[in-house]
């Protein structure tokens, strides 16, 4: 080496470490890596990972993303959900649509007085207009077929109301048009904006919005995104109802991997999780002192989630078009060690069609336990074992977890009503009924091949259905049949599901969030939703061909949600399910969205329950009014 | 002549590879149980619209259009060739629709080939040096050091390594940022100096886990090269030492590694996957492994065809040049 | 005159340890180490437990006896028969001429410039299922048996020139013969050092579909192993036992091989008549 590249090599080594030192200068000076102040940044994970089309923000392109902020914190909607009451709310909306005739198909709606564009303008029936023209009229977006079934007419009484006309009977137009899980596609979109752009190539970056953030930056490469409050934050749906917004900016940002986010954790660098696993939590709990998961003490977990995880079956093949095959797998399938498996014991067990979420717990789980304790077979055989609760709290305590209720009420609240015995002899006796042998330890079809079960389950994009998936394979491998677990990306997983060729798979097919869950259970059940298995399947993916299941979802489709028959029905619904029982339905699911609560006061946690802890939702726009900076820091 | 005739076969072969790659490339991921359209309508669908069987065709019909998938395979491979290269258009993203692949390209590629280019050469050049080292020097206890730790090292699954890294020096000992951000405008101190100190992590995992296999295969070149009778007649000759390891070993011992090091250059576009999983590092890596997963064709071709071309291109350089340095080779 | 190389006898003591942890001891397993909830979980080291248990409540030694099967499987077969292919192949393409070497080396070349890690991933998708060990390493096959083609392909290409061979050629041995006495004892021991780098890179890419959650995960592998303890945070976590030994475990493995390698190396310089220093 001469002495010139000597040189070269030493001035390198020197800047590098120059750069090395000024910039964790900077990273101390409590502000975030994009340059806001740490104290008045609300630091959220970004839940898709990286978005690779960063600016693209037209939200009805199909390769928009929204859980980047755009749909929790820029876009509000007409109608929105409270999970806490279980009811609906009007966001934009000034009141919920008002029907105008008994067949529900024209209605009333009235926008909020005062609200404005992120750009100043007002908020009319002008951009309502104009929105649901500009959808209809643009085929290349995907929800252009979805609004089309449901508009008819519209017409604009004034700037602030509007009589919509549907093309069929909508006893449920706030669910149509507005939020009631997760989110709504309905967006409305500002006139003086989109008038002038071709809507199907228009990028729309930077975004001018309804909500009460405005996209203020955004990482190039898809990593981070920044939202600013608006100045003008009383005139949007979350200041009018809820007042000022805490922070000042909402950052959203993906750190990657778990041990990566549970780093951020630690290092007070992530305000809100997205959810993690229990052993995850344990190490966040015992390094940050800051960290709180939704209760502060044993389960740590929210059970709120709106999909309930278990185990479909592709009822249309053998041998799943045997309701007592089903009811033998049931009964082979021990529920404790599942749950023990699959996320250590925190969780609810749900044996209904509907998940076991708080509000549906108590309208449902709670009043039909006694019927599923009295329900037996005609052979007389009670499947049901009500003492689940009490037993899994046992095993629990016997492992040191501490904070465990005492009162059977109070276990059953935690950990459900209870699931189906685990009693491989019944399941035995059943399945050599229909034919099936069992030998050597192993089970064969009754035509003489060994018996086979492949699971679908998630790849890694969906943990507790993943685990339990392995948990149950585990299981029925004990029980004698060749069961194994197939991993698949989502693409697959999901087109496998609707084409409806697969054989068994952890899906979610019981979801809601309120009481009145007659679409989602529509969808998944309803025999009219049934295509021929290699083509997707528009709902009913289990190809669950059942009049009486089908009849009940008729009954129930004109009454609106409040209708005093809607509930019995459903509950009607839920004592057929468990005879039919079409999948098996195990556990609610379990988030512990961690919060760090060094630098905010008000995130939403079990003692202050404002709302369920679903930032991912649009609704976490309402967070925003009870989220504040701490007062002593 | 002779040398004329290899050229134009040569460069013959490297069409052929190309389009050969690229073929296999365009047809595997249509065998695939996923499909675009498939993979977007589940995402569209989960958004909580459910839509009439009518409806859910029609939608089917708008996107089977818009992603250009109509007509028959045969029409596709042939409309995907004469767009690509007539145009340099790889279309629009089918899973990021509509923005175009060439832009989600653009953004990506600078980053991957910053850091592994920089990181592949590096660990090419250290390691090199240490097998030098130790394969002509076996008996200096330093140089067998370098060779030990480089045995131990270099079995080390990558993300472990990876893993460790960021646990010691993101986690216990935060020297580096956890958050990968870039701070100030491309030609500016500031900018490059962030892009550094952001990039050291990923960097010196690529580099740790790369060297040791120059490491070892340049031991064992260098030690059977210096058993050679031309470097005993260059020692009776009296050539220092130092000459004779760089102008008689090193030279000889250096083709081979020049050559493996030109096809690593393909691995490139794999290895950076995990790094970027990881290190939370733009790239191309996480938007192929994306692309396969949602059956994103266009984006899909596009960083394949531009990593098919640029390992075959380097392969086609190192075969051209490889007569210069070894004349024995030039009649082939 | 020394027969013996220290390095071949550690090399080949610690693979015969892998051949006992790996081929014979898992047919002495009380239970299938695969099944999840067996034992309480995260139990330290103990007599009944050698390595301690799992957050599945398996127990680690026999789980690491059951993937150390697997991944030598994997990782010698691939390694065999890639390195087979590619020295034949290469040698087939360096020593005759025409046809026969443009179709090996354009075959070869494909190989190389199509990135694998996608291809993987598609064939994953695709293949995902009972069998898929065997399919795994056949893809792995496929990708890398064109290195040590090429390779050989240019070593025999220079070796056609060089003295021995002109001597046996003039002395009228036949193709065989020279291929057999002179060249391949010539080139045995980098199919040595390939062959041990093939076996490492075969388990590594192995494991590494199986971080990214695409191999088979029910069956036990060095690589599935990491993956699962990744997946219950055991490196944070501080779970050593779960993490570690399959860590170890791979290491320990190319260490022995490598030895094995550069020791057969060493004995064969020497019978040739360099001394090994």
């Amino acid at each position: 080496m001469t002495q010139k590249n000597r040189k070269a090599l030493l001035s390198i080594v020197v800047l590098v470490a120059v750069v090395l030192f000024s910039t964790a200068l900077v990273t101390a000076q409590e502000q975030t890596e994009v340059g806001t102040p740490r104290a008045t940044t609300l630091i959220v994970d970004q839940l898709d990972g990286r978005i690779d089309n960063p600016t693209q923000t037209n939200p009805y392109q199909a390769g928009t993303r929204f859980n980047q902020g755009l749909h929790q914190l820029a876009y509000s909607n007409m109608w929105e959900i409270n999970t806490a009451t279980g009811e609906q709310f009007p966001g934009l909306a000034a009141e919920m649509p008002e029907a105008l005739n008994d067949d529900y198909t024209s209605f009333r709606i009235s926008l909020r007085d005062g609200l404005r564009w992120s750009d100043g303008e007002p908020i009319t029936t002008a951009d309502m207009a104009f929105t649901i023209d500009m959808v209809l009229a643009t085929p290349e977006f995907p929800y252009s077929g979805f609004l089309s079934q449901v508009v008819d007419s519209y017409e604009v009484v004034d700037d602030l109301t509007m009589i919509l006309n549907t093309k069929r009977s909508e006893p449920r137009l706030g669910y149509t048009l507005g939020v009631h899980i997760w989110g709504d596609s309905f967006r409305l979109v500002p006139k003086h904006i989109w008038e002038n752009e071709d809507p199907a190539t228009f990028q729309n970056y930077p975004p001018v919005v309804s909500g009460p953030y405005t996209l203020a930056d955004v990482d190039p490469n898809g990593n981070w995104f920044l939202y600013d409050k608006r100045a003008d934050w009383e005139h949007t749906d979350v200041g009018q109802i809820f007042g000022e917004p805490g922070p000042e900016h909402v950052l959203f940002r993906f750190y990657g991997t778990e041990e990566r986010r549970i780093i951020a954790g630690i290092q007070n660098q992530l305000d809100i999780f997205t959810d993690i696993s229990p052993e995850a939590w344990d190490i966040l709990r015992d390094a940050n002192p800051n960290a709180r998961a939704w209760h502060e003490n044993f389960p740590w977990a929210n059970f709120d989630d709106p999909c309930e995880r278990g185990i479909v079956f592709s009822n249309s093949q053998e041998p799943w078009d045997n309701q007592n095959v089903r009811w033998a797998m049931a009964l082979a399938t021990d529920i404790k060690s599942v749950g023990l498996a699959t996320f250590a014991g925190i969780l609810r067990v749900s044996p209904l069609a509907v998940p076991p979420v708080q509000v549906i717990h108590d309208a449902f789980h709670k009043p039909m336990r006694e019927w599923m304790t009295e329900f037996a077979f005609d052979d007389g055989y009670q499947p049901f074992d009500p003492n689940y609760a009490v037993d899994i709290a046992a095993i629990l305590a016997e492992q040191g977890v501490e904070g465990l209720p005492d009162s059977e009420e109070a276990l059953v609240d935690l950990f459900g009503v209870g699931w189906w015995k685990h009693d491989p002899d019944k399941a035995t006796e059943m399945l050599q009924a229909e034919g099936f042998t069992l030998d050597n330890g192993a089970w064969h079809k009754p035509d003489g091949s060994p018996w086979q079960i492949t699971i679908n389950s998630p790849s890694n994009f969906e943990v507790q259905s993943q685990r339990l998936a392995f948990a149950v394979a585990d299981n029925w491998r004990e029980f004698g049949i060749d069961a194994a677990v197939q991993q698949m990306d989502s693409g697959t997983f999901w087109s496998q599901y609707s084409r409806g060729e697969f054989d068994a798979g952890s899906y979610w097919p019981g979801c809601g969030a309120l009481p009145d869950s007659w679409d989602l259970l529509d969808a998944f059940w309803h025999k009219r939703h049934i295509v021929p298995i290699g083509q997707p399947a528009p709902g009913n993916a289990m190809r669950y061909d059942s009049d009486a299941l089908s009849g009940i979802l008729d009954q129930i489709a004109p009454l609106p949600s409040d209708h005093p028959d809607t509930i019995p029905l459903l509950t009607e619904f839920e004592k057929q399910f468990v005879v039919e029982r079409p999948w098996l339905p195990m556990f609610g699911t379990s988030k512990f969205v961690p919060v760090i609560t060094t630098y905010w006061d008000g995130l939403p946690t079990a003692d202050y329950f404002y709302e369920g802890p679903w930032w991912w939702w649009s609704l976490f726009k309402y967070h925003m009014p009870f989220i504040q900076p701490k007062s002593d820091g | 002549m002779q040398f004329a005739k290899f050229v134009i076969t040569r460069i013959i072969a490297y069409v052929l590879v190309i389009w050969i790659g690229i073929t296999v490339v365009f047809f595997v991921p249509r065998f695939m149980p996923s499909d675009p359209v498939e993979s977007m309508l589940g995402r569209i669908m989960t958004r909580g619209n459910y839509m009439e069987a009518e409806q859910v065709e029609a939608m089917r019909a708008t996107l089977t259009q818009a992603f250009g998938l109509e007509g028959t395979l045969a029409e596709q491979y042939f409309g995907f060739f004469h767009r690509t290269f007539l145009t340099r258009d790889f279309g629009p993203s089918l899973s990021l629709f509509p923005t175009p692949v060439n832009e989600v390209i653009g953004r990506a590629l600078p980053w991957t080939l910053g850091l592994l280019l920089s990181s592949t050469v590096i660990a090419w050049i250290v390691g090199n040096a240490i097998g030098l080292l130790a394969g002509y020097r076996s008996r200096w206890l330093s140089s067998r050091a370098l060779e030990v730790i480089a045995i131990f090292v270099y079995p080390i699954p990558y993300y472990i390594t990876a893993l460790i890294l960021i646990i010691l020096f993101i986690h216990i000992n935060p020297i580096f940022p956890l958050f990968f951000s870039i701070r100030g405008d491309p030609p500016s101190l500031e900018f490059i100096s962030s892009v550094i100190y952001n990039s050291i992590l990923p960097a010196a995992s690529i580099v740790i886990v790369g060297f040791g296999w120059w490491v070892l295969s340049m031991k064992a070149l260098s030690s059977s090269i210096s058993e050679e009778d031309f470097v005993y007649f260059a020692k009776l000759k009296g050539a220092g030492e130092g000459r004779i390891m760089t102008a008689y070993v090193l030279r000889n011992a250096i083709l081979p590694q020049v050559t493996v090091l030109a096809l690593q250059i393909g691995t490139i576009f794999n290895g950076a996957l995990i790094t970027e999983i990881l290190f939370g590092y733009p790239g191309l890596g996480t938007i192929t492994y994306n692309a396969v997963l949602q059956a994103d064709y266009n984006l899909l071709m596009g960083t394949i065809s531009i990593s098919i071309i640029a390992v075959a291109s380097s392969t086609l350089i190192i075969d051209l040049l490889y007569p210069f340095f070894d004349p024995r080779i030039r009649q082939r | 005159m020394r027969r013996t190389s220290p390095r071949l006898t550690v090399g080949l003591t610690i693979f015969a340890a892998f051949i006992i942890l790996g081929v014979i001891l898992p047919f002495f397993s009380p239970e299938d180490p695969r099944s999840w909830i067996r034992h309480p979980r995260n139990l330290p080291p103990s007599a009944e437990h050698l390595l301690g248990t799992t957050n599945l409540g398996q127990d680690t030694f026999w789980l690491l006896s059951y993937a150390t099967q697997n991944s030598l499987f994997i990782g010698l077969f691939v390694a065999f028969f890639a390195t087979l292919i590619g020295v034949f192949a290469g040698l087939a393409a360096g020593f005759l001429d025409g046809i026969p070497d443009r179709v090996i080396t354009l075959l070869a070349d494909v190989f190389i410039v199509v990135p694998s890690l996608p291809i993987l991933i598609l064939m994953s998708s695709l293949l995902q299922g009972r069998a898929s060990l065997v399919l795994i390493s056949i893809i792995l096959i496929l990708f890398n048996w064109p290195w040590p083609a090429r390779q050989m392909r240019s070593i025999a290409l220079s070796m056609r020139e060089r003295q021995f061979v002109n001597t046996a050629r003039f002395s009228g041995s036949s193709t065989l013969q020279i291929l057999s006495e002179e060249i391949l004892p010539h080139i045995f021991s980098w199919s040595m050092a390939n062959f041990v780098n093939t076996v490492l890179v075969a388990i590594a890419t192995e494991s590494g579909l199986a971080v990214i959650g695409l191999s088979s995960l029910e069956e036990a592998t060095l690589g599935t192993t990491i993956y699962w303890a990744l997946q219950h945070q055991a490196l944070l976590g501080r779970r050593w036992w779960w993490i570690g030994s399959p860590v170890v475990a791979i290491i320990l493995l190319f260490i022995a091989l490598f030895l094995i390698s550069t020791g057969i190396s060493s004995l064969s310089a020497e019978r040739r008549g360099h001394g090994d220093a």
